[in-house]
């Protein structure tokens, strides 16, 4: 127990910390500048000078550490002038041109000197002169403004461990740089945006747009973008999204945003908006009422059902839908539709390994907290780039290198590249042996773990038929870190899951999360791939997680929804393709998403969608998919309504509404009104209603209410405890197959930091960034082929070919060759071919050798 | 008293290790190993030997810190950053007895259990690079140095790191950031570097000239050595005499030697016959002395009471032909070139008291201005993160509190009065 004394007020405190720290917490404020929480002290701007009995000099409440004892003061006539003095140092090379500044107004210098500076300045000469930086797109450097506090540095480097700037200069010429001069060459998080005290680093999205004080509402809520669920801050003006920011310390990102979060907001203000219903009239899609459309999808609907029943009906949801749009819509199909044809984007992934792991090893294996990351000894990461992502959770990671854990990567993670340790690469359609020569090490090593006996006996079984993989380089040393590591973590990305014998590599990481008892944590690409799931947005779950097959739950169901379920099997999401393509389903009701450009192959999945009876299409924008609707339905974005999303530690949120806007209706909103029409009544307020309502049907959401939501606290497993043990007691036999080897170069497809699915085309910040789709391509590649930094290339496979531009990347030690799937008639998906996984119904990507050609 | 810091400094050949040995050298370091490090630092300790860069830290208590701290490993900084304004002291060590300085790191390295040390050697001396780096190599191939010193297998190795040229290197912290490859800046303390320095590790950093003393004082023993000299800081110290004096350079004379001494005596006196103005006695950071306060005992006790402090031991002796204002100008514009930047009152102060006096001495000064200096001077005072803003403002501080008149009249006549 340390006691001291701060402005005669004995204070106790447990831990030890910094006198600045202290004093906050006894709500004794002291001026900083240099000073931000989430950072190192720094002691650089001398503001928070404090007197110290029996101390000399002047101390900085900063940089000082308690001492059992210690008297401060921190206010005196003498730390007045000090500050005041320091104040009017701060103003002498200040260009005070705060009636043009965006950051007046929310200036910490402003409001210091407003507070404690002198009443005029005593300077003659001539201020320092440097010209407004607008080299960079996004980001607008002043650096006559820039107080050399160094506090985007620090973040840069320390936080975001992007390092891109730095201070240049000395002394008076100190100035906060990019590394790559004019323009930012960065992960354009934006963090430096927020912790900059004055107006030295504004973001070009709204220079001079606004001021401050002029906002009409702030809405704080959650990012659109993917599984992390960010807390964020929106700001609205004249019923426009002026800016996003994060609240200092807020939600699970404290106070962090990535590029997406912070600058990809704009497309929800688009003029590419869908703005009415859409009806195909003689072979065109035109402009309908409201009325006109949704009677011809009741219509069309309720007689296909008549005609071919339920069985010939099908619905894809969407993981950037909400929970209540998605629970809405599975009620529909269920309930109204008569069918359990209904399946998600997230099949491709997400969903196919959850199913997976949920079902060896318990509901909620992967539901783990994202700050519990930084605390591992061990992480493993494959499957993709955590960084870019899952970008905020990249952060955890990065944060525990830096504490010094092992980090090992098995595959390519670029975000990782000065983080890692160890890195692993695993052949083409070799992934999972690698894994299970990896799991079978370790059990030989740690033996069964008695837990789960049908476990124990599968990895043995696997391990008895596996002859070890020998010349993967690290694995051995892999292995020793992993027996070592008293707390590890494994971070899955979904790239192994798209494999024909993807439930292998399942299975290899299921063993050796079990084996190490090691927490899983598994990337996602959407905001809300956990909650489309949750939801019952699957053929076989009811909402919950609750088995349809399990009589008892149907029951129950039937109760609650006053209606009998559909018992027949449901088809996943490549069966119901498929059937579209057979003519076994005849109507398809998507929700917000776009097969026809995000499922491989897009060939195949055009024909199959233009072989339906009818097609609806409800989205936000005129999307691939859409182009070849019968009926287009415009629904409302994020921001423009409020639902909740489930994130990938399974956290349940709130999106909030923060723009009024008459282009559409919310999804669930069309989907009761079309339900009513077609006799199964839906009739809720507002998505609250719909809330409470999952609250009652299902365990999971068991009593939760938006209040309690909001207050932040909604983490797995909420009320009780997990709904379902281990379900299985045998380790599913996939099929064996046996994938084409011998390309020179293989085609992966690229989750970009800058870009997330078809939505950040829209985003102008973004589309900046990141114009063109590129093509990431190993140093070694490009130096076979001929090719450098901004070649043209064609990049070629059996499926079609792609105009693209080279990217050399020194972290790429494979033969892989990266592409997104982001970008009009460019994107990666519908250049491969597929074959579905046996077990978990996903496609595995095939096809994937490419030819790349300059052009 | 006979030269040992600058013995042999006469000899052409004086950087090469034969000559060295010759005149006696590496014996204090095959002295050093017959004895237990604990006994090398006792010894150090007995000696009352003080750092020469400026602090006057006691260097055994130094040692002693870093010894006590249980992590491993440890490391040796040499800073032969030597930067202050009128500081060449170091110079003639490292370019004319760098075994001298290896061997002093050598037996320093047994002495406090590091096996690595670095010599950060300022960047504006590459001839001094040069030499060491040759000297290194020979003792190296003698085995003065390396994995088996001598034979009993202690290990001690050695590399020169150049500075870039920022005077700021030569503040301890700041020297280990550059080491790391960092720009240049100081670190807050605590943690010392002695506990947590060069990546993390317990560190060591002595001036040249401090660690130039160590076979000298296993030479003679640390008794011995403790007489030489004041009392209270004992040994031989370096004075690099400039200015308006007869006879510039580096003299090694006992700590304790007076100004008076210095100038008039070793220094060979005013040249031309000049009256002597004032003295700034320990480099360009310490406060400037008038002429009638030379009469004080060169050392790190006596020089405070005297109104200044020891510093580096530079004397730069100006005469009455000299104009303070001009001095102090000149003196802020290398602060204000040097000030890295890290603090606003050492950054944006240096940049302000410099453009003050330029237009004082450029004839636009105007009434109030020595009152702006003075408070300009304060707000730095105490408040600057290093000694760096401490020193330019104790320059200004000193010269107005001396020569106020100078400045007095620069203003009314609107011109430089020289």
């Amino acid at each position: 127990m340390i006691t001291l004394t701060i402005n005669n007020k004995e204070i106790s405190l447990e831990q030890p910390m910094t006198v600045l720290e202290a004093s906050r917490q006894a709500g004794i404020k002291i001026p900083t500048l240099c000073y931000f929480e989430a950072l190192k002290p720094y002691g650089g701007c001398r503001l928070c000078v404090v007197e110290v009995e029996r101390m000399p000099r002047l101390q900085t409440a900063c940089t000082l550490m308690v001492a059992d004892g210690m008297v401060i003061q921190t206010e005196s006539d003498t730390i007045s002038e000090v500050r005041r003095g320091i104040l009017e140092f701060l103003l002498i090379n200040h260009p005070l041109d705060c009636p043009y500044c965006d950051k007046a107004g929310e200036c910490e210098l402003q409001d210091l000197v407003n507070k404690y500076g002198p009443a005029v300045g005593r300077h003659k000469e001539e201020k320092r002169k440097v010209p407004e930086s607008h080299k960079d797109q996004i980001l607008a450097r002043n650096m006559e403004r820039c107080v050399a506090c160094t506090r985007c540095v620090r973040m840069c480097s320390d936080v975001q461990g992007a390092s891109a700037i730095s201070m240049m200069g000395r002394g008076n010429d100190t100035r906060m740089e990019p590394f790559s001069a004019d323009s930012f060459n960065c992960e354009y998080c934006g963090n430096c945006l927020t912790v900059c005290p004055v107006g030295a680093i504004l973001s070009r999205l709204y220079l001079h747009s606004f001021r401050p004080w002029q906002v009409d509402r702030e809405v704080d809520t959650v990012c659109s973008y993917c599984g992390v669920g960010c807390s964020l801050t929106v700001q609205v003006r004249d019923d426009s999204i002026k800016r996003v920011i994060p609240k200092e310390g807020k939600g699970l990102n404290k106070g962090l945003l990535c590029s997406r979060g912070r600058f990809g907001y704009e497309y929800i203000g688009s003029d590419d908006r869908l703005t009415t219903p859409l009806v195909r009239k003689n072979g065109k899609l035109e402009p309908a009422t409201w009325t006109e459309a949704l009677e011809i999808v009741a219509d069309k609907l309720q007689g296909i059902r008549k005609e071919s029943g339920g069985v010939s009906i099908a619905g894809i949801a969407s993981p950037r839908c909400s929970n209540e749009d998605n629970y809405l819509f599975q009620k529909f199909m269920r309930m109204t539709c008569g069918t359990n044809n209904i399946d998600s984007i997230s099949r491709t992934g997400y969903g196919a390994a959850q199913k997976y792991f949920e079902d060896l090893l318990g509901q909620g294996i992967t539901s783990n907290l994202i700050d519990g990351l930084k605390n591992s000894e061990a992480i493993v990461v494959l499957g993709g780039d955590p960084t870019s992502i899952n970008p905020i959770l990249g952060l955890s990671i990065r944060e525990a290198a830096r504490r010094g854990a092992q980090i090992a990567v098995i595959g390519n993670a670029k975000g990782l590249e000065r983080f890692k340790t160890l890195q692993i690469t695993a052949p083409v359609f070799e992934e999972a042996a690698v894994l299970e020569s990896l799991l079978a090490q370790v059990f030989a090593s740690k033996g069964e773990r008695g837990e789960h006996a049908f476990l124990d006996r599968g990895i043995a079984d696997m391990a008895a038929g596996t002859s070890t993989v020998s010349d993967v380089k690290g694995l051995d040393d892999l292995k020793k870190i992993l027996l070592e590591s008293p707390s590890t973590s494994i971070v899955f990305g979904t790239d192994l899951v798209q494999r024909s014998d993807g439930h292998r590599s399942l299975f290899a990481v299921s063993g050796l999360t079990y084996l190490l008892e090691a927490r899983l944590y598994l990337l996602s690409e959407k905001a809300n791939e956990q909650g489309v799931i949750d939801a019952g947005c699957v053929p076989d779950m009811l909402p919950g997680g609750r088995p349809l097959h399990i009589e008892d739950f149907k029951k129950k169901f039937e109760m609650l929804w006053k209606d009998s379920l559909p018992d027949f099997k449901g088809k996943t999401l490549m069966e119901i393709i498929e059937g579209a393509r057979t003519g076994d389903i005849k109507a398809l009701y998507i929700m917000g998403e776009n097969p026809v450009f995000n499922l491989p192959d897009a060939k195949y999945v055009k024909e199959a969608l233009d072989s339906l009876d009818f097609l609806v299409v409800q989205d936000i924008f005129l999307s691939e998919t859409a182009e070849l609707a019968d009926v287009v339905l415009p629904a409302l974005g994020w921001a423009e309504r409020t639902g909740t999303v489930t994130n990938l530690e399974r956290r349940i949120q709130v999106q909030k509404k923060a723009v009024e806007t008459s282009a559409g209706m919310e999804d669930w909103r069309i989907i009761s009104e079309i339900s009513g029409k077609m006799g199964y009544k839906m009739e809720y307020k507002d998505s609250e209603d719909i809330m409470d309502e999952l609250a009652q049907v299902s365990p999971l959401y068991r009593d939760l209410t938006y209040k309690e939501i909001d207050r932040g606290k909604s983490i797995w497993p909420y009320h009780g405890e997990p709904l379902r043990g281990a379900e299985i007691s045998e380790i599913p036999a996939g099929e064996e197959v046996q994938s084409g080897n011998g390309a020179d170069y293989y085609l992966a497809v690229d989750r970009p930091l800058f870009h997330s699915g078809t939505l950040s085309r829209r985003s102008p910040a973004l589309t900046k960034i990141m114009p063109e789709p590129v093509l990431r391509i190993s140093a070694a590649s490009a130096e076979k082929l001929g090719l450098t930094d901004g070649d043209r290339v064609n990049v070629t496979t059996s499926a079609g070919s792609s105009e693209t531009v080279v990217v050399v990347d020194d972290s790429i030690t494979d033969n892989r060759v990266y592409m997104g799937n982001n970008f009009k008639d460019r994107g990666a998906c519908r250049l491969l071919n597929f074959r579905l996984d046996s077990v978990t119904k996903a496609p595995g990507i095939e096809g994937c050798g490419v030819t790349i050609e300059k052009r | 008293m006979e030269n040992f810091l600058l013995k042999n400094i006469d000899n052409p050949n004086s950087a090469d290790i034969a000559e060295y040995e010759q005149a006696g050298g590496y014996k204090n370091l095959s002295k050093a190993l017959g004895i237990k490090p604990k006994d090398v630092l006792d010894e150090v300790k007995a000696s009352g030997l003080r750092g020469r860069g400026g602090a006057g830290f006691p260097t055994g208590m130094k040692w002693t810190f870093a010894t006590a701290d249980p992590k491993f490993p440890k490391y040796l900084m040499c800073n032969a950053d030597e930067g202050e304004p009128g500081t060449f002291k170091d110079r003639p060590i490292l370019e004319k007895n760098p075994h001298l300085l290896i061997e002093g790191m050598a037996i320093s390295g047994y002495a406090l259990g590091a096996e690595y040390g670095h010599i950060y050697l300022r960047g504006e001396y590459p001839e001094a690079g040069d030499i060491l780096n040759s000297a290194i190599n020979q003792a190296n191939e003698k085995n003065y140095l390396g994995e088996n010193i001598l034979g009993k297998g202690i290990k001690f190795k050695l590399s020169v790191h150049m500075g870039a040229g920022a005077y700021i290197c030569g503040e301890e912290t700041a020297l280990i950031e550059s080491i790391e490859g960092k720009k240049g800046q100081p670190r807050n303390k605590p943690p010392f570097p002695v506990n947590v320095g060069a990546w993390g590790m317990p560190t060591i950093v002595n001036n040249v000239e401090t660690l130039s003393n160590v076979p000298y004082i296993i030479e003679i023993g640390g008794e011995n050595y403790a007489k030489i000299g004041s009392s209270e800081c004992p040994g031989p110290k370096l004075f690099s005499v400039s200015g308006c004096v007869n006879k510039p350079g580096v003299y090694e004379l006992p700590m304790g030697t007076t100004l008076q001494d210095i100038i008039y005596n070793h220094a060979g006196g005013m040249r031309n016959g000049k009256k002597l103005k004032a003295v700034i006695p320990g480099g360009i950071s310490t406060p400037v002395l008038p002429a009638d306060a030379i009469d004080c005992a060169m050392d790190f006790v006596a020089m405070p009471k005297a109104g200044s402090m020891l510093g580096s031991g530079a004397v730069i002796v100006m005469d009455e032909d000299v104009c303070m204002v001009k001095v102090t100008y000149r003196a802020l514009k290398f602060f204000e070139h040097e000030s890295c930047g890290k603090c606003v009152p050492c950054r944006e102060g240096t940049d302000w008291l410099r453009k003050i006096l330029e237009r004082i001495e450029n004839g636009k000064g105007t009434q109030g201005d020595i009152e702006l200096l003075s408070d300009v001077a304060g707000i730095m005072s105490g408040k600057t993160f290093c000694p760096l803003g401490d020193g330019a403002a104790g320059v200004v501080m000193g010269m107005i509190k001396h020569f106020r008149s100078e400045f007095e009249e620069h203003i009314k006549e609107g011109k430089c009065t020289f």
